[in-house]
């Protein structure tokens, strides 16, 4: 990534700002707390609803699984309880966003749950931005616990797995931690874009699209190749208008250098997190725009 | 307390809803006009699918008229400060059902921006209006249907709206919850509200409404006050015991009787002196007079009646009820 796509994003995103400064600029002071008041109350439902409980258990449950294997050394057992418990936290984390985001809005609509919301003083835009404002809390909360017990795993390993002298337990936290954070970020960039959908279609429409999106987030680099090997300059116009609506989801995986103990780059991951707030305005932006037109 | 203010201003609405299915569009509004002054409680009255719901959402900025105008207070719905004076009950109304009633109330009320105390003290005030303070601990999942719409009305009362809009309020609930409803509406009446409401069944809101808009096919077909609509009496009933059918025959020959049904004599609107000499035929054919009335036609004839000449005097008599 050279710095061209971020000056590119970052003028993409200050035009959508200006053009839909009217939308926007009266509403800051009431609007921050519109969009506030209705995150928290989507958190509070899931509380209800018992989703991060269950999604808790389950994960506890696949976590301590991890530690009745024996492996060949040391080393080999960090690996496979990093690069495991990563797993765990990144496809947990995407199945959640999909399943939390893609019901935030379709499932106020068929409900019939947001008329009475979008008849009080509260805007559109307001709707979308809290709603998923909300489901980023919730995932936060779920991925943070799924964290704290993946580095809880490593540290008690750690403290009781005998080193080799040619091979030691190593828990790498710094990294795992780091890793665990860009799937996070992989996570928001995902639920923006299913937040996108979910404003002109149904929950399972959404669902599905959910699905695809994540698959071909997750093949960014294929389709870079396929327009670099295109023939025709349609399909090379194509393939790169392509590859850069897709979310950029392979450049928050981190998995592979931080299991293997190999270098990783800081900067590789905050670059991929600027680009990623960037896609998550825009994206937030046109999903407030398509909603905006949406007939109840 | 009505006043010559326009709360509330409907202007050439029209609105086609057009699918896949249906290409060339289902006309749901069809150029309806009308308003609504201060104080005054308008009802909208049709059968269902006469696109009733389709007008409160348009006037409330849910859909988008395809042509025509809605405003409020005299500027747009989609501004958050008229949107901050009204409240809005809608159709077969749900809330998010994991909230108690309070927590509820006390959402919608934030929404307003009300601080903590404020909204504790609005949300024992509503709970009590509505006669849900005994259950606002209850989950509005295992609410019953009386319940449920008592508290979406308590949800459309936070911000004390000087006009309140509610989709068919009392369908659906039991002959006591529409009891409730009916009060409700009228306690909000007396204080001084602004109702615009709408309703399939005219029985239900004939009672607290000023004026009536029979809606239908998307079409406004007749409006008025109930008087005007029922126009005046047309004839008089006279009840009688003890008719014989000889009696009755004799009865039924006099020149200003329109006919008998059972033991009531109806006779058109003669002068006072007819009147007299109908009452001596049936008094002289050895029965007794119990009762004299002018009945005005009910709300139900006028409703059949409007539709009828709309509709080319189809039969749409099913249709209405
Ligand atoms: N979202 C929609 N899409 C397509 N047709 C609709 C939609 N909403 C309502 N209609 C149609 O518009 C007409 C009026 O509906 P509605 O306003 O709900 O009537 P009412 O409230 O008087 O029962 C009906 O024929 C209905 O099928
Ligand atoms: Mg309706």
């Amino acid at each position: 990534m050279g710095n061209l796509p971020f000056a590119i994003g970052f003028v993409v995103v200050v035009a959508l700002l200006a053009v839909t400064h009217r939308l926007w600029v009266p509403a800051l002071g009431h609007g921050a707390a519109s969009t506030w008041r209705i995150a928290k109350i989507t958190v509070a439902e899931a509380r209800r609803r018992r989703v991060v409980q269950a999604v808790v258990v389950l994960v506890l449950l696949v976590l301590l699984f991890m530690n009745f294997f024996s492996y060949l050394n040391p080393r080999e057992q960090a690996r496979m309880i990093i690069s495991g418990g990563l797993s765990a936290i990144t496809v947990f984390g995407i199945l959640l966003a999909i399943f939390v985001a893609a019901f935030l809005i379709p499932q106020e609509l068929e409900n019939r749950t947001v008329y009475a919301v979008l008849s009080k003083p509260v805007r559109r835009f307001e709707f979308v931005l809290g709603k998923y404002l909300g489901a980023m809390i919730i995932l936060a909360v779920i991925m943070t616990i799924m964290t704290v017990v993946l580095v809880g795993v490593l540290l008690v390993q750690d403290h009781f797995v005998p080193d080799f002298d040619h091979s030691v337990f190593e828990p790498n936290l710094d990294n795992v931690i780091f890793a665990a954070v860009m799937s996070y970020f992989a996570v928001a960039v995902l639920a923006a874009y299913i937040v996108l959908i979910s404003t002109v279609s149904s929950t399972a429409m959404t669902v599905i699209a959910s699905f695809l999106i994540w698959a071909i987030g997750s093949l960014q680099s294929q389709i870079h190749d396929l327009a670099e090997a295109a023939e025709t300059v349609f399909q090379k116009w194509f393939f790169t208008m392509f590859y850069w609506i897709m979310p950029p989801l392979e450049n928050f995986d981190f998995r592979h250098e931080v299991s293997n103990f190999m270098h990783v780059s800081y900067r590789a991951g905050i670059n991929a997190a600027g680009e990623g707030v960037l896609y998550i305005i825009i994206v937030l932006i046109v999903a407030s725009i398509f909603f905006n037109d949406r007939q109840m | 307390m009505v006043s010559d203010e326009i709360v509330l201003q409907i202007e050439g609405l029209s609105k086609i809803f057009r699918s896949l299915f249906a290409p060339t569009g289902v006309k749901a509004v069809d150029s309806l006009s009308l308003s609504v002054r201060r104080g005054e409680t308008y009802s909208i009255v049709g059968p269902n699918g006469s696109g009733k719901t389709t007008t409160l959402k348009i006037v409330l900025g849910l859909i988008f008229p395809t042509s025509g105008t809605a405003s409020i207070f005299g500027g747009n719905v989609a501004d958050v400060s008229v949107r901050e004076r009204i409240g809005f009950l809608p159709e077969d109304a749900y809330l998010y059902d994991v909230f108690t009633g309070e927590e509820l109330l006390d959402f919608y009320a934030g929404l307003f921006g009300y601080p903590a105390r404020r909204r504790k003290e609005l949300v024992d005030e509503l709970l009590s209006l509505v006669g849900m303070q005994a259950n606002r601990r209850v989950p509005f999942r295992e609410c019953s249907k009386g319940m449920r719409q008592r508290l979406a009305l308590a949800q459309a009362l936070v911000n004390d709206p000087e006009l309140l809009i509610l989709d068919e309020p009392t369908s659906g609930l039991d002959p006591a919850g529409r009891h409730q409803m009916t009060e409700l509406i009228f306690e909000l009446k007396r204080r001084g509200k602004t109702i615009l409401l709408c309703s399939h069944f005219l029985a239900e809101v004939e009672e607290v409404c000023d004026r009536v808009g029979i809606m239908y096919r998307g079409r406004l077909v007749a409006e008025g006050t109930l008087a005007e609509l029922a126009g005046a009496p047309t004839e008089i009933v006279i009840t009688t015991s003890g008719l014989a059918p000889e009696g009755a025959s004799r009865v039924g020959a006099h020149s200003a009787v329109l006919g008998i049904d059972g033991d009531a004599v109806r006779m058109g609107q003669e002068s006072s002196d007819e009147l007299w000499s109908v009452l001596d035929a049936i008094r002289e054919a050895g029965a007794r007079v119990g009762e004299v009335r002018r009945p005005r036609p009910s709300l139900q004839d006028v409703f059949v009646r409007a539709i009828r000449q709309d509709a080319g005097e189809q039969d749409v008599a099913e249709e209405v009820h």
